[in-house]
């Protein structure tokens, strides 16, 4: 075949221009649905990657601490967690792990010394390692250990933070807080008493208490308090969703308090990604549809020059030829509909970054290269289904 | 998709063809149908026949446009009915051109668009110019004029210069000069014979009675 050839040879057989108003809401319905879908995959990706840092996941599992709610009822009883409660919660198939959060059996009390004239009764826990976020090789203790390592809850230090002002205290920062020695005092029985150095290894976001090794606070209760085994108040259970609502539930049925704060961020990503995949949903109906209308047109188009087309055929035009040839003719058009999308779609990631977050670092200005991705897939979809409905009605003349 | 792509085609080879509709006695009647037939390039060949005996089925069936018979045609080696789509567009644009009876000319374009479109396809580099082919056959002044608006022997005139811009091995002919005069018949004739000459082609012309001034080499009564 003639290699000059081209669909300008062709053209002026073809009823090309018949039926725009159908050719056009079918490209204004391809472009929208586009710039819609690729909106919201950005969005679906820029709020993963908001809210990722303040889920505290670790290794793909939530962590949630549970207590049993105390009522005026239940007040004057003893609301702890028997071997057998736990044991239940590890049988529910929602729940991966359940650790106990062992508190002191004594009284404990901390001050800093002459540097931050300041000192506190104060609770220590325990838990088991696996359920700590921020767990550094320091945190162990040997009997006989005089130093003992303490993980602090971050939320306690903005606390602390927020008060020490008005109480004539050096505010701390998270790196500086490694620093201080903390005076543990430990009392026993009358007259059994033991001062232990405490230093803060590590600040966890996850778990609102201070901890100290198990091992630890074990010796410490058998030492001061003279109980062994101690009944926990607090669980922490490990799930791999904490927004299961199997889970939800039995907790509400069991009477159980989950600490809400740790999956709210959890439920708020959750609804957005609903909207956003709902909003994506009705993108791809749209494209869809477009490219319906546009299947109609085409198919007017081809049935409209059907006889001259049945003729090119008689003379010889090859029908590979001439159904590639067509199909063609609206790359260009597809192109630009996508790259305008894409175009459009970076300038709202901008004005939405550069608005609402202030240019701050925890997004990117530029779109996502899934973003990208999935416009080229979009745009290899719409050619493919163009070609193949070019050939199937020309095969078929 | 079957490679068919030969420098030359060299013979058209009918082995017992007979239409599917055709009473039995017209067929056994015929030295075409249900016949062994060869026909090579550079032949000329005259069929003559009268209304009703298939003639046009015969050179649609040539063409590739219909498949109801049997038997078969072989172009070459190469059985028709086994041909792709691509490969019997290769032929059409390469081996074997044709002018219908029916002239199948798009009537909404001009005599120069429906020349040109064919021309497009694959132009035949030794062939006399569109515009001497028209002077000659004296449709000059139509060529810039809608097929539909011209009268039948003049669209007849722009089907034969059509035929006539591609290569081909074989020219089929369904009654090429129905509508013609005696001067422009002659004239036609001999452009023909001189393009088919310069593709060393066989020319293969169907008509109802003998047509004197084509210098046939063979005859068949179909």
């Amino acid at each position: 075949m003639n290699n000059t050839l081209s669909f300008k040879t062709i053209a002026p057989f073809l009823q090309t221009g018949q039926n725009s108003i159908s050719r056009t809401i079918g490209y204004i319905g391809l472009a929208f649905g586009t710039l819609l879908l690729l909106c919201t995959v950005q969005m679906y990706i820029n709020i993963n990657q908001l809210i990722k840092d303040k889920n505290p996941r670790k290794n793909g599992f939530d962590f949630v601490s549970v207590t049993k709610i105390i009522t005026n009822q239940n007040m004057g009883s003893d609301n702890r967690f028997s071997n057998a409660d736990i044991d239940e919660l590890k049988q529910q198939p929602f729940i991966s792990d359940v650790a106990p959060l062992i508190s002191n059996q004594f009284r404990a009390k901390a001050s800093a010394g002459n540097i931050i004239p300041f000192s506190t009764d104060l609770f220590l826990e325990s838990v088991k390692d696996d359920f700590i976020d921020t767990l550094p090789p320091s945190f162990k203790w040997q009997p006989g250990q005089q130093d003992v390592p303490i993980i602090f809850s971050a939320d306690f230090l903005e606390m602390y933070n927020v008060f020490a002002p008005s109480q004539g205290l050096p505010q701390l920062s998270a790196s500086s807080i490694g620093a201080i020695n903390i005076q543990l005092e430990c009392y026993g029985a009358p007259g059994i008493e033991t001062t232990f150095t405490g230093h803060i290894v590590a600040l966890s976001d996850r778990i609102n208490s201070v901890l100290v090794p198990e091992n630890f606070l074990k010796w410490a209760n058998k030492t001061f308090g003279n109980t062994g085994d101690v009944p926990a108040a607090r669980l922490y259970i490990k799930t791999v969703d904490a927004n299961n609502a199997n889970f939800l539930n039995y907790l509400q049925q069991k009477e159980y308090r989950v600490n809400k704060d740790k999956t709210k961020f959890g439920r708020v990503k959750q609804i957005l990604q609903g909207i956003l995949t709902g909003l994506g949903g009705f993108a791809i109906l749209v494209i869809l549809l477009a490219m319906m209308l546009f299947s109609f047109y085409l198919q007017l188009m081809i049935a409209r020059s059907k006889d001259n087309l049945q003729l090119l055929l008689t003379l010889g035009y090859s029908p590979k030829w001439l159904s590639n040839t067509v199909a063609k003719k609206w790359i260009p058009l597809y192109a630009a509909i996508v790259i305008a999308a894409i175009i459009i779609t970076e300038l709202f990631q901008y004005l939405f970054q550069k608005n609402i977050f202030g240019s701050t670092e925890a997004l990117s200005a530029w779109i996502h290269p899934i973003t990208l991705i999935v416009a080229v897939i979009l745009f290899i979809i719409c050619l493919a289904i163009n070609f193949r409905i070019i050939k199937k009605l020309l095969y078929k003349l | 998709m079957a490679a068919f792509y030969y420098t030359a085609m060299q013979k058209i080879i009918l082995q017992q063809l007979a239409p599917l509709f055709l009473e039995k006695e017209k067929v056994a009647q015929s030295e075409i149908w249900n016949k062994e037939i060869v026909i090579n390039t550079s032949q000329k060949l005259q069929l003559i026949a009268p209304s009703g005996s298939g003639k046009t089925s015969l050179i649609h069936f040539l063409y590739g446009l219909r498949k109801d018979y049997t038997g078969q045609i072989l172009f070459d080696e190469n059985k028709i009915s086994n041909l792709s789509a691509e490969a019997l567009a290769e032929t059409r644009s390469s081996h074997i051109s044709i002018i219908f009876q029916d002239l199948r000319l798009f009537l909404e374009h001009t005599a120069k668009e429906n020349i040109e479109i064919k021309k497009a396809l694959n132009p035949f580099a030794s062939a006399m110019p569109v515009e001497e082919m028209a002077k000659i056959l004296g449709i000059t002044s139509k060529l810039h004029q809608v097929a539909k608006t011209c009268s039948y022997g003049e669209q007849q005139r722009i089907a034969i210069i059509r035929a006539l811009q591609q290569p081909f091995d074989f020219l089929l002919m369904d009654e090429p000069f129905s509508h013609l005069d005696e001067s422009n018949r002659h004239k036609a004739m001999e452009l023909i014979e001189t393009e088919a000459a310069k593709r060393n082609a066989a020319i293969i012309l169907a008509d109802l009675k003998a047509i004197e001034y084509f210098k046939a080499d063979n005859i068949l009564h179909l």
